[in-house]
Protein backbone atom coordinates (compact mmCIF):
# COMPACT_ATOMS: atom_id res chain seq x y z
CA UNK A 1 0.00 0.00 0.00
CA UNK A 2 2.90 2.13 0.47
CA UNK A 3 4.31 2.03 -2.81
CA UNK A 4 0.83 2.66 -4.47
CA UNK A 5 0.33 5.93 -2.20
CA UNK A 6 4.08 6.99 -3.13
CA UNK A 7 3.33 6.48 -6.62
CA UNK A 8 -0.12 8.59 -5.69
CA UNK A 9 1.58 11.57 -3.87
CA UNK A 10 4.61 11.43 -7.18
CA UNK A 11 1.76 11.63 -9.83
CA UNK A 12 -0.30 14.37 -7.46
CA UNK A 13 3.65 16.78 -7.22
CA UNK A 14 3.96 16.48 -11.46
CA UNK A 15 0.12 17.14 -11.48
CA UNK A 16 0.47 20.64 -9.59
CA UNK A 17 3.64 21.14 -11.53
CA UNK A 18 2.10 20.51 -14.82
CA UNK A 19 -0.85 22.92 -13.49
CA UNK A 20 1.29 25.19 -12.93
CA UNK A 21 3.60 25.41 -15.99
CA UNK A 22 0.26 24.97 -18.59
CA UNK A 23 -1.42 27.65 -16.78
CA UNK A 24 1.58 30.20 -16.82
CA UNK A 25 1.33 29.70 -20.75
CA UNK A 26 -1.71 30.06 -21.20
CA UNK A 27 -1.67 33.00 -19.55
CA UNK A 28 1.35 34.44 -20.93
CA UNK A 29 0.36 33.14 -24.74
CA UNK A 30 -4.05 34.80 -24.02
CA UNK A 31 -3.25 37.57 -21.69
CA UNK A 32 0.49 38.89 -23.09
CA UNK A 33 2.62 41.71 -20.93
CA UNK A 34 2.25 45.37 -23.42
CA UNK A 35 3.22 47.51 -20.26
CA UNK A 36 6.15 47.24 -18.27
CA UNK A 37 4.35 46.37 -14.73
CA UNK A 38 6.01 45.71 -12.02
CA UNK A 39 2.75 43.72 -10.44
CA UNK A 40 2.33 39.90 -9.43
CA UNK A 41 -0.22 39.24 -12.02
CA UNK A 42 2.06 41.22 -14.41
CA UNK A 43 4.85 39.08 -14.02
CA UNK A 44 2.67 35.93 -14.49
CA UNK A 45 2.15 36.99 -17.93
CA UNK A 46 5.68 38.17 -18.49
CA UNK A 47 7.01 34.63 -18.87
CA UNK A 48 8.30 33.48 -22.21
CA UNK A 49 5.70 30.92 -23.29
CA UNK A 50 7.69 29.02 -25.24
CA UNK A 51 10.19 27.78 -22.83
CA UNK A 52 7.38 25.98 -21.33
CA UNK A 53 6.62 23.60 -24.22
CA UNK A 54 8.93 21.02 -23.57
CA UNK A 55 7.97 20.74 -19.87
CA UNK A 56 4.17 20.61 -20.35
CA UNK A 57 5.18 17.62 -23.22
CA UNK A 58 7.24 15.79 -20.52
CA UNK A 59 5.23 16.50 -17.62
CA UNK A 60 1.86 15.85 -19.24
CA UNK A 61 3.45 12.35 -20.38
CA UNK A 62 4.98 11.29 -17.03
CA UNK A 63 1.92 12.74 -15.02
CA UNK A 64 -0.06 10.40 -17.50
CA UNK A 65 2.27 6.94 -17.64
CA UNK A 66 2.11 7.48 -13.39
CA UNK A 67 -1.95 7.95 -13.56
CA UNK A 68 -2.72 4.92 -16.05
CA UNK A 69 0.08 3.04 -13.11
CA UNK A 70 -2.16 3.65 -10.47
CA UNK A 71 -5.08 3.51 -12.06
CA UNK A 72 -4.87 -0.67 -12.53
CA UNK A 73 -4.23 -0.57 -8.50
CA UNK A 74 -7.63 2.01 -7.98
CA UNK A 75 -9.50 -0.06 -10.25
CA UNK A 76 -9.94 -3.31 -8.13
CA UNK A 77 -9.52 -1.85 -4.73
CA UNK A 78 -10.82 1.87 -4.55
CA UNK A 79 -13.66 1.61 -7.15
CA UNK A 80 -15.01 -1.47 -6.18
CA UNK A 81 -15.54 0.35 -3.11
CA UNK A 82 -17.25 3.04 -4.56
CA UNK A 83 -19.20 0.97 -6.20
CA UNK A 84 -20.38 -0.65 -3.34
CA UNK A 85 -20.70 2.35 -1.34
CA UNK A 86 -23.09 3.62 -4.44
CA UNK A 87 -20.79 6.50 -4.92
CA UNK A 88 -21.78 6.25 -8.59
CA UNK A 89 -21.25 9.80 -9.30
CA UNK A 90 -17.57 9.43 -8.16
CA UNK A 91 -16.56 6.27 -10.35
CA UNK A 92 -18.41 8.41 -13.18
CA UNK A 93 -16.68 11.42 -13.23
CA UNK A 94 -13.32 9.27 -12.94
CA UNK A 95 -14.26 6.97 -15.88
CA UNK A 96 -14.79 11.06 -17.26
CA UNK A 97 -10.99 12.11 -16.24
CA UNK A 98 -9.97 8.58 -18.06
CA UNK A 99 -11.08 9.79 -21.06
CA UNK A 100 -10.09 13.49 -20.67
CA UNK A 101 -6.40 11.96 -19.65
CA UNK A 102 -6.31 10.74 -23.23
CA UNK A 103 -7.56 13.40 -24.91
CA UNK A 104 -5.15 15.45 -23.25
CA UNK A 105 -2.41 13.28 -24.54
CA UNK A 106 -2.91 13.21 -28.05
CA UNK A 107 -3.82 16.83 -28.30
CA UNK A 108 0.19 16.84 -27.49
CA UNK A 109 1.86 15.93 -31.33
CA UNK A 110 -0.55 19.20 -32.52
CA UNK A 111 0.26 21.63 -29.25
CA UNK A 112 3.79 20.23 -30.04
CA UNK A 113 3.80 21.26 -34.00
CA UNK A 114 2.05 24.26 -33.41
CA UNK A 115 4.73 25.42 -31.13
CA UNK A 116 7.92 24.12 -32.93
CA UNK A 117 10.56 26.74 -33.42
CA UNK A 118 10.45 28.85 -35.67
CA UNK A 119 7.05 29.68 -33.93
CA UNK A 120 5.17 29.79 -37.31
CA UNK A 121 2.36 32.98 -37.95
CA UNK A 122 0.01 30.47 -39.34
CA UNK A 123 -0.69 28.30 -36.48
CA UNK A 124 -0.69 31.25 -34.25
CA UNK A 125 -4.82 31.45 -33.29
CA UNK A 126 -4.66 27.47 -33.15
CA UNK A 127 -1.59 27.81 -30.63
CA UNK A 128 -3.57 29.69 -28.50
CA UNK A 129 -6.71 27.56 -29.24
CA UNK A 130 -5.04 23.98 -28.54
CA UNK A 131 -2.62 25.28 -25.56
CA UNK A 132 -5.73 26.70 -23.80
CA UNK A 133 -7.67 23.40 -24.67
CA UNK A 134 -4.65 21.60 -22.67
CA UNK A 135 -5.06 24.29 -19.85
CA UNK A 136 -8.86 23.02 -19.68
CA UNK A 137 -7.77 19.49 -19.63
CA UNK A 138 -5.06 19.64 -16.79
CA UNK A 139 -7.53 21.38 -14.97
CA UNK A 140 -10.14 19.32 -15.01
CA UNK A 141 -8.25 16.53 -14.47
CA UNK A 142 -6.78 17.87 -11.45
CA UNK A 143 -10.24 18.85 -9.47
CA UNK A 144 -11.46 15.48 -10.80
CA UNK A 145 -8.64 13.63 -9.15
CA UNK A 146 -8.78 15.69 -6.10
CA UNK A 147 -12.54 14.53 -5.56
CA UNK A 148 -12.11 11.20 -6.38
CA UNK A 149 -9.05 11.21 -3.66
CA UNK A 150 -11.37 12.98 -1.59
CA UNK A 151 -13.54 9.96 -1.39
CA UNK A 152 -11.73 7.21 -1.55
CA UNK A 153 -7.81 8.17 -1.46
CA UNK A 154 -4.79 8.61 0.05
CA UNK A 155 -5.43 7.12 3.97
CA UNK A 156 -8.96 5.65 3.47
CA UNK B 1 -3.08 29.09 -44.60
CA UNK B 2 -1.04 24.87 -45.21
CA UNK B 3 0.57 23.11 -42.69
CA UNK B 4 4.50 24.34 -43.41
CA UNK B 5 5.82 20.44 -42.94
CA UNK B 6 5.04 17.04 -43.31
CA UNK B 7 5.65 16.87 -39.24
CA UNK B 8 2.67 19.18 -38.83
CA UNK B 9 0.21 17.44 -40.76
CA UNK B 10 1.40 14.07 -39.40
CA UNK B 11 0.80 15.40 -35.77
CA UNK B 12 -2.28 17.45 -36.55
CA UNK B 13 -3.98 14.66 -38.41
CA UNK B 14 -2.96 12.04 -35.93
CA UNK B 15 -4.33 14.28 -33.45
CA UNK B 16 -7.97 14.96 -35.15
CA UNK B 17 -8.34 10.73 -36.20
CA UNK B 18 -7.40 9.40 -32.53
CA UNK B 19 -9.70 11.22 -30.99
CA UNK B 20 -12.30 10.16 -33.71
CA UNK B 21 -11.12 6.39 -33.85
CA UNK B 22 -10.83 6.22 -29.82
CA UNK B 23 -14.34 7.73 -29.24
CA UNK B 24 -15.24 4.95 -31.59
CA UNK B 25 -13.43 1.81 -29.83
CA UNK B 26 -14.77 2.90 -26.42
CA UNK B 27 -18.41 3.28 -27.76
CA UNK B 28 -18.39 -0.52 -29.83
CA UNK B 29 -16.06 -1.63 -26.84
CA UNK B 30 -12.79 -2.75 -29.39
CA UNK B 31 -9.56 -2.85 -27.31
CA UNK B 32 -6.66 -3.93 -28.80
CA UNK B 33 -5.82 -6.06 -25.73
CA UNK B 34 -8.10 -6.71 -22.23
CA UNK B 35 -6.16 -6.17 -19.26
CA UNK B 36 -6.71 -8.46 -16.33
CA UNK B 37 -5.74 -6.00 -13.05
CA UNK B 38 -6.17 -8.60 -10.17
CA UNK B 39 -3.65 -11.21 -11.77
CA UNK B 40 -1.99 -9.19 -13.86
CA UNK B 41 -2.35 -11.07 -17.16
CA UNK B 42 -3.23 -9.27 -20.33
CA UNK B 43 -5.17 -10.81 -23.30
CA UNK B 44 -5.35 -9.92 -26.89
CA UNK B 45 -8.50 -8.30 -28.17
CA UNK B 46 -11.68 -8.14 -25.89
CA UNK B 47 -12.01 -10.75 -23.24
CA UNK B 48 -14.19 -11.08 -19.94
CA UNK B 49 -13.89 -10.58 -16.53
CA UNK B 50 -12.09 -13.05 -15.02
CA UNK B 51 -11.20 -13.29 -11.18
CA UNK B 52 -11.65 -9.57 -10.55
CA UNK B 53 -12.74 -6.69 -13.14
CA UNK B 54 -11.42 -6.31 -16.63
CA UNK B 55 -9.72 -3.03 -18.19
CA UNK B 56 -10.42 -2.23 -21.52
CA UNK B 57 -8.67 1.05 -21.52
CA UNK B 58 -5.22 0.82 -22.30
CA UNK B 59 -6.96 -1.67 -25.33
CA UNK B 60 -8.82 1.46 -26.52
CA UNK B 61 -5.86 3.49 -26.50
CA UNK B 62 -3.91 0.80 -28.40
CA UNK B 63 -6.48 0.14 -31.29
CA UNK B 64 -7.08 4.02 -31.50
CA UNK B 65 -3.28 4.36 -32.25
CA UNK B 66 -2.84 1.61 -34.88
CA UNK B 67 -5.83 2.89 -36.54
CA UNK B 68 -4.61 7.07 -35.90
CA UNK B 69 -1.12 6.15 -37.14
CA UNK B 70 -2.35 5.05 -39.85
CA UNK B 71 -4.46 7.58 -41.33
CA UNK B 72 -1.73 10.09 -39.97
CA UNK B 73 0.93 8.53 -42.57
CA UNK B 74 -2.10 8.70 -45.16
CA UNK B 75 -2.13 12.33 -44.59
CA UNK B 76 1.47 13.05 -45.44
CA UNK B 77 0.81 10.97 -48.36
CA UNK B 78 -1.83 12.66 -49.91
CA UNK B 79 -2.37 16.37 -51.26
CA UNK B 80 -3.05 18.21 -47.87
CA UNK B 81 -6.57 20.63 -48.81
CA UNK B 82 -7.65 16.46 -49.63
CA UNK B 83 -7.17 15.83 -46.28
CA UNK B 84 -8.53 19.29 -45.08
CA UNK B 85 -12.13 18.76 -47.14
CA UNK B 86 -12.08 14.88 -45.44
CA UNK B 87 -12.08 16.41 -42.13
CA UNK B 88 -14.40 19.09 -42.84
CA UNK B 89 -16.47 16.21 -43.67
CA UNK B 90 -16.48 13.93 -41.70
CA UNK B 91 -17.00 16.50 -38.75
CA UNK B 92 -20.24 17.79 -41.01
CA UNK B 93 -21.65 14.29 -41.49
CA UNK B 94 -20.69 13.77 -37.59
CA UNK B 95 -22.40 17.49 -36.32
CA UNK B 96 -25.37 16.50 -39.06
CA UNK B 97 -26.12 12.82 -37.46
CA UNK B 98 -26.15 14.20 -34.32
CA UNK B 99 -28.95 16.93 -35.69
CA UNK B 100 -31.14 14.69 -38.58
CA UNK B 101 -31.08 11.47 -35.51
CA UNK B 102 -31.88 14.06 -32.57
CA UNK B 103 -35.05 15.93 -35.04
CA UNK B 104 -35.73 12.23 -36.28
CA UNK B 105 -36.63 10.59 -32.76
CA UNK B 106 -38.40 14.21 -31.97
CA UNK B 107 -40.99 13.84 -34.73
CA UNK B 108 -41.46 10.05 -34.41
CA UNK B 109 -42.15 10.52 -30.30
CA UNK B 110 -44.71 13.31 -31.25
CA UNK B 111 -46.21 11.65 -34.76
CA UNK B 112 -49.44 10.70 -34.50
CA UNK B 113 -49.58 8.00 -37.38
CA UNK B 114 -46.10 5.15 -37.08
CA UNK B 115 -43.10 6.30 -38.74
CA UNK B 116 -41.21 3.41 -37.70
CA UNK B 117 -37.86 4.80 -40.31
CA UNK B 118 -37.56 7.55 -38.34
CA UNK B 119 -35.55 5.34 -35.54
CA UNK B 120 -33.45 3.72 -38.00
CA UNK B 121 -29.97 4.80 -37.37
CA UNK B 122 -28.88 4.07 -40.64
CA UNK B 123 -31.67 6.97 -42.79
CA UNK B 124 -30.47 9.41 -40.42
CA UNK B 125 -26.58 8.39 -41.20
CA UNK B 126 -26.93 8.71 -45.20
CA UNK B 127 -28.89 12.02 -44.77
CA UNK B 128 -26.09 13.26 -42.81
CA UNK B 129 -23.47 11.78 -45.31
CA UNK B 130 -25.22 13.54 -48.28
CA UNK B 131 -25.77 17.06 -46.24
CA UNK B 132 -22.14 17.02 -45.09
CA UNK B 133 -20.72 16.02 -48.87
CA UNK B 134 -23.04 19.06 -50.41
CA UNK B 135 -22.14 21.39 -47.91
CA UNK B 136 -18.45 20.62 -47.89
CA UNK B 137 -18.29 20.58 -51.71
CA UNK B 138 -19.70 24.25 -51.35
CA UNK B 139 -16.89 25.62 -48.87
CA UNK B 140 -14.49 27.84 -50.13
CA UNK B 141 -10.96 26.29 -50.40
CA UNK B 142 -9.68 29.52 -47.96
CA UNK B 143 -12.43 28.40 -45.57
CA UNK B 144 -10.87 24.89 -44.78
CA UNK B 145 -6.91 26.26 -44.89
CA UNK B 146 -8.00 28.64 -42.04
CA UNK B 147 -9.95 25.89 -40.57
CA UNK B 148 -7.84 23.49 -40.22
CA UNK B 149 -5.40 23.38 -37.41
CA UNK B 150 -8.44 24.03 -35.29
CA UNK B 151 -9.80 20.72 -35.96
CA UNK B 152 -6.76 19.38 -33.63
CA UNK B 153 -8.90 20.90 -30.91
CA UNK B 154 -12.56 21.30 -31.93
CA UNK B 155 -12.35 17.48 -32.83
CA UNK B 156 -10.80 16.21 -29.62
CA UNK B 157 -13.81 18.52 -27.89
CA UNK B 158 -16.25 16.99 -29.45
CA UNK B 159 -14.99 13.54 -29.04
CA UNK B 160 -15.37 14.39 -24.93
CA UNK B 161 -18.74 15.53 -25.66
CA UNK B 162 -19.66 12.01 -26.82
CA UNK B 163 -18.19 10.24 -24.49
CA UNK B 164 -19.49 12.29 -21.62
CA UNK B 165 -22.58 11.97 -23.42
CA UNK B 166 -22.50 7.82 -22.80
CA UNK B 167 -21.05 8.32 -19.02
CA UNK B 168 -24.54 9.92 -17.91
CA UNK B 169 -25.84 6.50 -16.34
CA UNK B 170 -23.64 7.19 -13.92
CA UNK B 171 -24.99 10.79 -13.03
CA UNK B 172 -28.65 9.76 -13.31
CA UNK B 173 -28.86 6.40 -11.08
Amino acid sequence: MVFWTTLLIIHGLLAVALLGAITHQAVAVWFPLRSSSRSFVARFRAVPSTSYVWAIIVLYAATFVLGAWIYTQYRFTSRLALEQLRFFKTVGIFELKEHIATIGLIVLPAYWAFWRQPLSTDYAAARRQVTLFLAAVVWANFLIGHVVNNARGFGS
Amino acid sequence: MTATSKAAIFATTFTISYAVIYAICTELNLPLVTYHPVVGEVDFWWKPARTGPAMYWYGWMLTALIGASAVALIGTIAPENWIQRAILFGCLAALAYAIVYTLALFVYERATIELEPLRSRWLSLTVAVVVAAVLSWFVPAQWNERLWPAWAWIVPLGALAVLGYYLTPYFTR
